[in-house]
């Protein structure tokens, strides 16, 4: 029975990367030169056998293709990407998701490559619960990071926006926002911080909230 | 050089039956007689046609008549009068008017309204998790203009952009699913440009995607 069992196991650890391996090569056919198929179903296989997804492999794959990006630089991209997917699987393990959806992996890997170390990362992830969407906070997060907020500013920022209750989309405005205070002449970190203020007090962009007519104290 | 020749009123009269030489003045009497001179000579014989004329003319009316292609055409453009009748019950008559007008008012809600101008831009739902968003650039004396992403898998002849005249501007609305989205626009099949009027972020290749987030309210340039 042992021995049965420790057959299917190296059966199933044999077939997942091979089967992972022809279905990419068969879908980046005529999108991407030849060597680029072979050298991306060869990473895609070893991903695959760590329990990863393949699909961001292949859309890296698809994406250089498409834009004529050298094969070799092709390669070295998804190489990287699929070191990224590895490194996010263990910040969110470390986070407490032991078995993450392949989205969440993803967005995560996007916030790694922007900049957010895996500490970041991890303690983003366990501060994100509903109605916030994981995957898409975490590529936020990576906006903002790309946009120049300094990670640790940026976890804050994102963080505080939860904790003070913001909505799902508030966490989405949070990149226009700060590109609306740059277009103001201010720093990224600047417009992040300010932005920071706003919502940690409830008021977005550091603006009290003043209904209509409220602006005046009423006389007695 | 024209071979007819006008006679006098008075000349035409007598030509006609109604009045005799001898009530022409003088003065048209010598063209009154080279008149009747001339109607003189001509063959007043009875034409006879052939009795076969008849037989042909009306064989060919039926040939014409008989052609399969004529008659469909006639009955496409003809105007014809139909009779319908119909017999049901007055629940079932409402109940259909109103289904069309909920199949109606679906249609039209589905529907992109007003779009505002600038960078990617969202309207409104176009399906349950999907947002239009309107793309925009301006490419002066570009020939062709496509937005390419990670939501048509970053195919440049999936969304091209169309010219709004002769001003430079080219755009594109697109249903996008919810989520967060990276693109770029392509020009002329061969050049990839960033959206200005987003935010960008390396591609891995050393160039910049720019990036749109389509919320179930909204879509929004990160």
């Amino acid at each position: 029975m042992k021995h049965a069992a420790l057959v299917l196991l190296l059966v199933t650890a044999i077939a997942v990367p091979l089967g992972a391996q022809s279905d990419v090569a068969a879908r980046l056919a005529g999108r991407v030169p030849p060597e680029v198929a072979r050298a991306v179903a060869e990473i895609a296989a070893g991903v695959a056998a760590r329990g990863l997804p393949v699909e961001p492999l292949v859309q890296k794959a698809v994406e250089g293709g498409a834009k004529g990006v050298p094969s070799d630089r092709v390669i070295a991209a998804v190489r990287a990407l699929a070191a990224r997917l590895d490194e996010a699987a263990g910040a969110l393990r470390a986070a407490g998701l032991s078995n993450p959806d392949a989205d969440l992996v993803d967005g995560t890997a996007y916030a790694l490559s922007q900049g957010l170390s895996a500490a970041q990362v991890r303690d983003l992830a366990r501060a994100i619960h509903a109605p916030y969407d994981a995957a898409t906070t975490l590529r936020v997060a990576a906006t903002l990071s790309a946009l120049g907020v300094p990670p640790e500013q940026t976890v804050q920022l994102v963080e505080g926006v939860i904790q003070a209750g913001g909505t799902p989309d508030d966490v989405l405005d949070l990149p226009s926002e700060v590109e609306a205070g740059m277009a103001h002449g201010r720093s990224a970190a600047q417009a992040a911080q300010g932005l920071g203020r706003g919502h940690a007090t409830g008021t977005p962009g550091g603006r009290p909230l003043v209904p209509p007519g409220q602006a005046k104290k009423h006389k007695p | 050089m024209s071979m007819s020749k006008t006679y006098h009123p008075l000349v035409k009269g007598l030509l006609d039956g109604e009045r005799s030489l001898a009530d022409l003045p003088p003065e048209l009497r010598a063209e009154a007689e080279e008149a009747e001179r001339l109607l003189g000579a001509v063959d007043r014989t009875p034409v006879s046609l052939s009795p076969a004329l008849d037989a042909r003319v009306m064989a060919a009316v039926r040939r014409r008549a008989a052609s399969p292609v004529r008659r469909a055409w006639r009955r496409l453009v003809e105007p014809r009068e139909f009779e319908l009748r119909l017999r049901i019950r007055p629940w079932i008559a409402w109940g259909g008017a109103l289904a069309v007008a909920a199949a109606t008012a679906l249609v039209v809600l589905g529907r992109p309204s007003v779009i505002p101008a600038g960078g990617p831009t969202p309207t409104r739902v176009a399906a349950r998790d999907s947002i239009y968003v309107r793309f925009v650039l301006y490419a002066p004396g570009a020939k062709r203009v496509a937005v390419a992403g990670t939501f048509n898998q970053w195919d440049q002849n999936a969304a091209p952009l169309v010219p709004a005249g002769t001003s430079g501007i080219w755009t594109t609305t697109l249903a996008l699913p919810v989520g967060q989205h990276q693109y770029a626009f392509v020009v002329d099949g061969e050049r990839w440009v960033a959206d200005p009027g987003a935010p960008a972020v390396d591609d891995g290749f050393g160039r910049r995607n720019s990036v749109v987030a389509v919320t179930a309210h909204a879509g929004r340039a990160l």
